[in-house]
């Protein structure tokens, strides 16, 4: 069969239904045996600013989204303006005919610099200042509009008034049909979609049949997708994945303070928080579920997490930038008093609030430093679903095993991109008990007498101790004795050593492809399938590239990553920040710089033609620096 | 023999200093308790206060300053069967940690916090501390304090509170029996206590104090507590509590202002919730059986498959 690869956006306004759209189409997709990734890129606004969903279908697997897309769906006039630059020869634009008129000038929305942009933009070509103007310059490069009267459509398929309600499922269902999707499958989407409410559902499949007969009246089917042979499968998030993996690995209690993107992971596990259990297991005997808890504020978040898990309880919190720099102190604290705790940073754009709600990469060295004074942490990075799954499980483990905190970053991309996903095998995964203390009187909680610098842990409730901030003995009461304080603080960072000796390289560093090859890529997070793609389309052009793979930042794989860059003819590095920060942190520990960079910080997901495009102009062109621009 | 919950450290407070009642009556209240050791858990922020877990024999947790509540919030949800008492400064807990003390009213989680009001930041040496009054200048003081005053007691009322008492560190009897039945009290209580400061605080001494409190429970007729038998007086309890909470000048109460046994604990309102909460809170269940998990993602998240 030839190759399917599908781009698609569907854009609308914030609070139109562009969540439920999208999750049509992924769904229509995923049962018809297609491979779909989605990513959602919104403003930090509640009801009416642009928002969309970049799509990308394939017959294999799909890590990365691309422009230009095949078709963009336009629930609004803005979303027309917004992606002109987003199209090629023979995109198809579906959208409602009444936009035709809708000015510029109105589209009050849009925010005013994109505005003066899109407007320079039609002067200097000619165009009118409104979306008939716009639709001709895409015309002149090659896309096909398709205008529908979506009030008319679909005021003949429901009488009940409110015509607007289902515009998204409208374009969702014309999408589908333009791509010669089985109706069937959009129609068992709807009853997925909404569940048991036959209300809404009834409405919904008159829809769903106009759509189709529409296109079909008008011949606007652009393809027939074939079946597929369809698995049993996850259609999740990085949100989902990370919630996933962490009760998988034994959470049972998590804090937070609402933020952007990071609380959807604690509203999942709220949602789920009545457990159940392996077949086979003695269900009677195992009872319980996760505790969530809202928090006045990430201090008292971070704190709480804390003290739950000084209790035996495998616990963490939640959070992104803003809220990480209220844990800082916390932080401390948790390395001082070794205590297992798992702190999830979603990152998004800073500096401050920042781009609340957009992608950012920017927080790496900051989790790195995080809070005062000299102590152990372990910093690792997920670039997947299937990652966030296996990380958040290893999180615990490391927090349980080394007794630090343990900070597991999440990019938003990530956190809000959906991917199909096999269902995580529980049974593969390891979950790890600490060293625990034997429960007599005599227990010393932060004993000395260790060989790898792990004191067998206490829990409140079950012995007697004492943490305290300060500087302390084994016992855990204050200490300034200078030969104390250095015995502590060894023993402390051997526990660092020992983490090195024990996690295997593979949660560390990998090289994905060839051992040798002309070009060697270096990133992180959200960035991975997307430059393995890359890879892959470089190798179609002759050029033999790599991927070395960060996972593990804290401790430092320092001598394979040495080892690997040492090897490598020409590195460069990709990531969704300013100032390069992996490669600053490879620098500091093996002293190799990487000078040829791709970055981005405009905040919007990284897509496979930009970094195609910049790594050309690296390999060919010689440049050394480029930044990447696209998204809307 | 019964636990009498000192240990070896050295206390190194000032000679005089109030929070040695304090330790007096705390220590004397989990004896006559009969507390088990292990299932007391000591919790403290950053201060002289913040120091009083070291000198008792039982689980302690000298944590962060003003993050006491936080912390101690955190070991009792996860362990509800513990008891949990916190012992904080003025400027702990309602300066640097005020929003933790207003959220903790909230939420009624069934901790007690052990305010040791002594008007200043003792381990800082001196400055003002939230509940010194406005223009009041101590010795340490460079010019008479700018700041208004909190009302600890009001505070906690309007909070949430749902047990509220002051006492008074030279009296340790009847602080001993306010430490008692705030244990026992199923819902978060708070305990002001007026601790003189001898090295810091020269203008509310010991001797200043002595002359002005007086005990609610001489009043025969005082009833600070509402039950399911009295639920319908409770508005005029409520705002008796608040009109004694006000007198904080000439004559100063002390003894439990306000005890409200109707009212939801936290763990009590997420058993509502999280099933088998109470019976089995996440610091009891097993998590794993030869180093498997026992979840099963699959249908713990059935609603994310697709087929
Ligand atoms: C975040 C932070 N800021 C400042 C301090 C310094 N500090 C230590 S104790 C203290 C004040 C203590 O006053 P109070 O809470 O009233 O306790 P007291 O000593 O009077 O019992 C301060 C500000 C600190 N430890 N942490
Ligand atoms: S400074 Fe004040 S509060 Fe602190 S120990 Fe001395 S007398 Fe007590
Ligand atoms: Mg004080």
């Amino acid at each position: 069969m030839e190759n399917v690869d599908l781009s698609i956006v569907i854009g609308g306004p914030q609070g139109g239904g562009i969540d439920t759209a999208s999750s049509m189409i992924s769904k229509a997709f995923t049962y018809s045996g297609y491979q779909v990734i989605s990513v959602r890129e919104f403003h930090s606004n509640i009801k009416g600013r642009h928002s969309y969903i970049h799509l990308r279908v394939k017959n294999s697997p799909v890590r990365s989204v691309r422009y230009p897309v095949d078709i963009l769906v336009a629930l609004d006039p803005d979303t027309i303006f917004e992606h002109h630059e987003d199209i090629s020869k023979g995109t198809r634009i579906l959208y409602d005919a009444d936009f035709e008129t809708s000015e510029l000038s109105q589209a009050r929305m849009i925010m005013r610099d994109t505005s003066r942009r899109i407007k320079e933009m039609l002067e200097s070509t000619g165009h009118t200042l409104n979306v008939k103007g716009v639709l001709e310059y895409m015309k002149s490069k090659g896309a096909v509009p398709i205008p529908v009267s979506f009030g008319n459509v679909v005021s003949e398929a429901v009488s009940d008034g409110t015509p607007t309600r289902y515009f998204n499922t409208f374009g969702a269902a014309a999408t589908l049909a333009v791509l010669g999707i089985d109706k069937n499958y959009v129609e068992k989407v709807i009853r997925s979609v909404f569940g048991n409410k036959e209300k809404v559902i009834g409405p919904n499949i008159k829809v769903v049949d106009a759509a189709y007969d529409y296109c079909s009246k008008n011949k606007l089917r652009i393809k027939n997708l074939p079946d597929l042979e369809m698995g049993k499968k996850m259609l999740l998030t990085g949100n989902d994945g990370s919630a996933i993996g962490k009760v998988i690995g034994g959470l049972r209690f998590q804090t937070y303070y609402p933020i952007t993107p990071a609380s959807d992971e604690s509203t999942i596990l709220e949602e789920h928080e009545e457990l159940k259990w392996m077949e086979g297991e003695n269900t009677n005997l195992i009872t319980g579920g996760v505790t969530v808890v809202q928090a006045e504020d990430e201090i008292s978040a971070i704190n709480m997490a804390s003290g739950a898990a000084m209790t035996g309880t495998r616990s963490a919190t939640a959070t992104s930038g803003p809220g990480f720099s209220l844990m800082a102190e916390a932080i401390s604290f948790a390395g001082m008093d070794e205590i297992p705790l798992v702190v999830t940073l979603y990152q998004r754009g800073g500096p401050s609030t920042g781009l609340p709600t957009r992608n950012g990469q920017s927080d790496l060295l900051f989790a790195l430093h995080t809070g005062h004074g000299e102590f152990p942490r372990i910093v690792i990075s997920s670039g997947d679903v299937k990652e966030c799954i296996e990380d958040s499980v290893r999180a615990l483990n490391y927090a349980q095993r080394y007794q630090l905190p343990v900070i597991h970053l999440i990019d938003k991309n990530l956190a809000n991109t959906t991917e199909l996903v096999d269902i995580p095998d529980a049974s593969s995964l390891k979950v790890q008990e600490p060293d625990k203390s034997d429960g007599k009187d005599s227990f010393s909680r932060f004993t000395l007498d260790t060989k790898n610098g792990i004191s067998p842990i206490g829990f409140f409730g079950r012995d007697i101790f004492w943490l305290t901030g300060d500087e302390h003995d084994e016992k855990g009461h204050v200490t300034e004795d200078t030969w104390m304080r250095d015995r502590q603080m060894e023993k402390r960072f051997l526990k660092i050593e020992t983490c090195e000796k024990e996690v295997p390289m593979s949660e560390r560093a990998v090289v994905i492809g060839p051992s040798s090859a002309d070009v060697t890529f270096m990133t992180w997070g959200s960035q991975k399938g997307l430059v393995l793609d890359v890879i892959d389309a470089l190798g179609k052009k002759g050029i033999k590239a790599n991927l070395l793979y960060l996972k593990m930042f804290e401790p430092f794989p320092s001598e394979f990553v040495s080892e690997v860059l040492k090897k490598a003819k020409k590195v460069i590095g990709v990531e969704s920040n300013m100032t390069a920060q992996a490669c600053k942190v490879i620098k500091m520990n093996t002293g190799i710089g990487i000078e040829n960079l791709i970055l981005k910080y405009n905040g919007r997901h990284v897509t496979e033609d930009e970094v195609m495009d910049a790594s050309l102009r690296i390999i060919e062109k010689k440049e050394k620096v480029v930044v990447l621009k696209n998204g809307a | 023999m019964a636990h009498n919950f000192r240990t070896d450290v050295a206390i190194d407070w000032c000679p005089g200093c109030g929070d040695f009642g304090i330790l007096t009556a705390l220590t004397q209240a989990f004896t006559e308790l009969n507390l088990d050791p292990k299932n007391l858990a000591m919790v403290s922020g950053i201060g002289c206060s913040g120091k009083t877990p070291h000198y008792i024999n039982a689980a302690g947790m000298h944590t962060l300053h003003g993050r006491g509540i936080p912390f101690a919030t955190g070991l009792k949800l996860a362990n509800p069967n513990l008891k949990v008492v916190l012992t904080g400064g003025d400027g702990d807990l309602l300066s640097i940690g005020a929003g933790h003390f207003v959220a903790e009213g909230r939420r009624n989680t069934g901790i007690t916090v052990v305010l040791f009001d002594n008007q200043v930041y003792g381990l800082t040496k001196g400055q003002a501390a939230p509940t010194m009054a406005l223009g009041m200048q101590t010795k340490s003081l460079t010019r008479p304090n700018v700041f208004g005053q909190v009302n600890p007691v009001a505070l906690a009322l309007a909070s949430g509170y749902t047990f509220v008492a002051r006492g008074f560190s030279f009296d340790t009897k009847q602080l001993k029996e306010i430490v008692k039945r705030s244990i026992m009290h199923d819902g978060s209580s708070l305990i002001d206590v007026l601790q003189p400061c001898p090295t810091y605080n020269n203008i509310n001494t010991m001797e200043v104090y002595r002359q002005k409190v007086y005990k609610l429970e001489d009043d025969k007729s005082w009833n600070p507590t509402v039950n399911e038998s009295n639920v319908d007086h409770y508005e005029d309890i409520y705002q008796r509590a608040f009109v004694k909470a006000l007198e904080m000048d000439k004559r100063i109460p002390t003894g439990v202002f306000y005890e409200n046994n109707t009212i939801p604990s936290f763990p009590r309102r997420l058993n509502e919730h999280v099933k088998d909460y109470l019976s089995s809170p996440p610091a009891l269940q097993a998590v794993q059986k030869n180093g498997k998990s026992l979840v099963d993602p699959a249908n713990s998240f059935a609603d994310k498959i697709l087929q």
